[in-house]
């Protein structure tokens, strides 16, 4: 009897669709997805509020990256929890298509969702503002705006992995958030802080990615003393470095799991 | 040669063990090791239901998981239709289908078509064919009229039904299939059956776990007993009738047997082990037989003055098998 | 069986088994150092992440109420993180509850729902006033809030009162999971709204009046209005006033806590939403 052969193709756009039909199933979710970046916009516009010509974009940027964070990176990772809490973490895994192409397409589902709460956070800070940032480049900031969404999702597929290790991973993620947030500079540049953080910070793709759009829009700004170019093409060094490590952390930390046995709890 | 079929036995394990290891406590870690498999060596031949039957906690869902790739082995080998189940699960994965049923394990808040769909497509069901499948399988199992409502409006029976569904949907070879009758009202259990025979005709192998005697008796003409994660007996029904002491089972009943009384009826012809029970103010005593000569009256002729006794025959009940191997286990 | 002779759990047992019970059936209760971590990592993280934005928006001299602007956003993030183990903690036992599938045998228990709920809130509140103590500590000793030994008493009666009102808000956001798949999303949405509606970062006065009052409705908002005022050295007229708001809060949470699980427990066994997550 010959055997079906799984694609991986095929998976990830399966996940997509599983993705969409139970946040239609359930759109309850919908609303902190909205509520979020509503409130990330106006705590970051209000506390942005007179710093110099460009702080619309500060504001906009920062409270983007919060936003994003949850829907994209977070939300990559719960999917997988929520996995556990379901019970279908194991029919899942003993499908032969490595489970990190099921997780692509949830990824690709919360980039979509991350993009729309970058997007409320866009109208709600121009909307208080009363009329929008003043950018050199519109068009290389929203390309940029997407390439930083990019380095996040390269960082949302491996925290899933991490989902899949231990049922705590949600409560760590949690523990770690605004230590995140720090370290990434998502609010303010990283080299605010404390040098020995930097190094840290660099491991980063969304730290390079953003250091780099700001860059781009903020005339005057001094991030990383080495510029853009140099910021692009460490953002692009370090997703690239995380996407082709995914495979190898997903394949051992399958291994681990099914070491365990831990698969069915949550 | 991972990427070849292989000929022999369906499923082959030698000294398989498994070990989990559980701790707690913060400061002072306290670990608790429990050793669910200890030493299991089976062989199960392609293109029948094979029966493993086990009280609770003696490692049925354990082994099940490491025979369907999902957990691995401490020590030992197990060799799924030729393959060894930690290293080629690339090949094995798309041949197998696992139930774990229950209750969960199923995306709750979509359709049960939308589960199928969604599974279909990690197995690689062509899409040509896909809708098809999918609504052949709806039929097999009996799900079609409730196959566009959402699986959290399921009964148990019907979420089991869904479990199998998903199981056979991508055309496996073989088949684990853990407790799937569990939980179910008789109508459903006795339908479970009749697809899971079934199922065997299109020459897929089963693999089968229960605690369901008459279950196993139905569906396995070869089963093994696991108790404390070893296997105590593997065989065809009669033959581990014949193992725990014949074919025959005669019960006598009355009020009290003295030791001298159930001495003589174990010196009887042919009777192999006697087991006494008291049950209130009566006394029982099973009797397994291995010739087909000993009669009622004999056992009568042994128990005199009891005005109440009440001697009768049955067949050895695949119950009576397990009860006294996992007895002897325990013991 | 007679009325005497049918077995009841007494309001305090009910009331200490599920104090007890309860937090270890939710996985964030479970582990020492989850607890550890909500109570000595959140605080620390959350005043650093802003008080590092109002570094960056050059207003951190600036005086706002009393303080300065990075001694402000400090105190109030501080007391902020007190969402976490309070009303997202709370939160999270209902929907475990669900995912277990225990939650209909609670319900179908005779034991008092008010000694249920009561006791459900024991171990956050200490948790709440742990975090909230850390993170004035942090406050104090990182961020140059000055906290005067004789502001102590008034400071501590202002936590107390805080860690009560949120974990009864917390308690009314999880009967509301009864009827809805999951309460996380509302503990997310008031994690997230504390931070602009409560006077966290900046004075509600900076805000438009609509969310002003969204605000005034918040128990955070008067708790840490509470503790600033406390910290301020304020006099007990102001102070009182402060605390009857923050008590009064607390009651209403409670009591409105009690009042919707049961509307809701009612609404659930009626949807049969008791069983979906």
């Amino acid at each position: 009897m010959e055997a079906f052969e799984a694609s991986r193709r095929r998976s990830t756009s399966a996940s997509l669709r599983l993705a969409l039909l139970q946040f239609v199933a359930d759109p309850q979710w919908l609303i902190p997805s909205m509520i979020a970046p509503v409130i990330f916009g106006l705590v970051s516009f209000e506390l942005f509020r007179g710093y110099g010509p460009y702080f619309l974009t500060y504001a906009i940027l920062g409270a983007g990256m919060m936003s994003m964070w949850g829907q994209t990176l977070y939300g990559s990772g719960w999917a997988t929890g929520q996995d556990r809490v379901f019970g279908t973490l194991e029919p899942t895994m003993q499908a032969p298509t490595p489970y990190l192409y099921v997780v692509l397409g949830r990824v690709i589902w919360n980039v979509l969702s991350g993009l729309l709460g970058g997007l409320i956070v866009y109208v709600v800070v121009v909307g208080a503002a009363g009329g929008p940032p003043a950018l050199p480049d519109p068009v290389a900031f929203v390309v940029l705006f997407l390439f930083v969404m990019l380095t996040l999702a390269a960082v949302g597929v491996v925290f899933a992995a991490f989902y899949v290790y231990t049922r705590y991973a949600g409560f760590i993620q949690n523990i770690g958030e605004f230590a995140f947030y720090v370290g990434t500079g998502c609010m303010f540049p990283v080299v605010l802080l404390p040098f020995w953080t930097n190094p840290i910070a660099l491991f980063f793709p969304p730290t390079w990615a953003l250091d780099a759009l700001r860059y781009a829009s903020i005339p005057g700004y001094v991030g990383f003393s080495w510029g853009f170019w140099p910021d692009l093409a460490g953002a692009v060094a370090t997703t690239a470095a995380y996407l082709a490590l995914a495979g190898s952390i997903f394949h051992r930390v399958e291994r681990h799991v099914l070491e365990v046995g831990n698969l069915a709890d949550y | 040669m991972s990427g070849l079929a292989r000929d022999g036995p369906a499923i082959e394990t030698r000294q398989l063990y498994r070990r989990f290891d559980s701790r707690k406590g913060f400061l002072f870690r306290e670990m608790t090791r429990t050793e669910a498999l200890k030493g299991v060596d089976l062989v199960v031949e392609r293109g029948a239901i094979f029966g493993l039957l086990g009280p609770n906690g003696a490692g049925k869902t354990t082994l099940t998981k490491i025979l369907s790739t999902l957990l691995l082995p401490t020590s030992g080998t197990a060799l799924v239709l030729g393959h060894d189940v930690t290293r080629e699960t690339d090949w094995l994965r798309p041949r197998m289908g696992l139930v774990l049923g229950g209750e969960r394990g199923l995306y709750n808040r979509i359709s049960g078509r939308e589960n199928l769909r969604y599974f279909a497509d990690l197995y690689g069901v062509p899409i040509a064919g896909r809708d098809a499948r999918i609504r052949e399988v709806l039929e097999r199992v009996g799900l079609t009229d409730a196959a566009d409502r959402r699986v959290e409006e399921y009964s148990r029976g019907m979420k089991q039904k869904l479990h199998i569904a998903r199981g056979i949907l991508h055309r496996p070879e073989i088949l684990f299939l853990d407790e799937p009758t569990i939980g179910l009202d008789p109508k459903s259990a006795r339908e479970t059956r009749k697809l899971i025979r079934s199922l065997v005709t299109d020459g897929v192998t089963i693999f089968l776990t229960t605690h369901y005697m008459f279950e196993a008796e139905e569906l396995c003409p070869r089963l093994a007993i696991l108790s404390k994660g070893r296997i105590v007996a593997r065989d065809t029904v009669d033959a581990l009738r014949a193992l725990v002491g014949g074919d025959r089972t005669l019960e006598a009943e009355a009020y009290g047997f003295d030791d001298r009384e159930v001495d003589a009826v174990r010196a009887l012809p042919g009777v192999s082990k006697v087991v006494t029970e008291e049950f209130g103010p009566m006394m029982r005593l099973t009797l397994r037989v291995r010739t087909g000569e000993l009669t009622l009256d004999q056992v009568r002729g042994r128990l005199p003055g009891h005005a109440e006794l009440a001697v009768r025959e049955r067949r050895t009940s695949l119950e009576d098998v397990y009860l006294d191997l996992v007895e002897e286990e325990a013991r | 069986m007679t009325e005497a002779a049918v077995p009841r759990a007494s309001f305090g047992r009910t009331f200490w088994t599920n104090a007890i019970f309860a937090p270890r059936t939710t996985l964030g209760f479970m582990r020492i150092d989850f607890v550890l971590g909500t109570i000595f990592v959140i605080p620390l993280t959350q005043m650093v992440f802003f008080t590092f934005v109002v570094q960056l928006s050059g207003g951190a001299n600036t005086s706002v109420d009393g303080l300065t602007q990075l001694q402000f956003t400090a105190l109030g993030n501080a007391v902020a993180t007190v969402t976490y183990s309070s009303v997202f903690s709370v939160c999270q036992t209902t929907d475990s509850e669900k995912q277990q599938g225990t939650m209909e045998h609670i319900l179908v228990s005779p034991a008092s729902r008010l000694a249920l709920y009561f006791g459900r809130g024991l171990i956050p509140i200490l948790i709440s006033l742990a975090t909230v103590s850390v993170g004035l500590a942090y406050a104090f000793l990182l961020f140059g809030v000055p906290v005067s030994a004789s502001a102590l008493p008034a400071l501590a009666v202002s936590v107390v009162l805080t860690a009560f009102a949120m974990v009864g808000f917390g308690l009314l956001l999880g009967g509301v999971a009864l009827y809805l798949r999951t309460s996380i999303i509302l503990g997310n949405i008031f994690l997230f709204a504390g931070l602009l509606l409560s006077g966290v970062n900046f004075p509600l006065s900076a805000l438009p009046g609509p969310l002003q009052y969204a605000g005034y409705a918040l128990p955070l908002t008067w708790g840490l209005a509470a503790i600033r005022a406390a910290v301020l050295g304020q006099g007990l007229g102001s102070l009182g006033v402060l605390w009857a708001a923050v008590a009064a809060a607390a009651a209403i949470s409670f009591g409105s806590a009690i009042a919707l699980w049961e509307v809701f427990e009612r609404r659930a066994l009626a949807t049969g939403s008791i069983a979906r997550f």
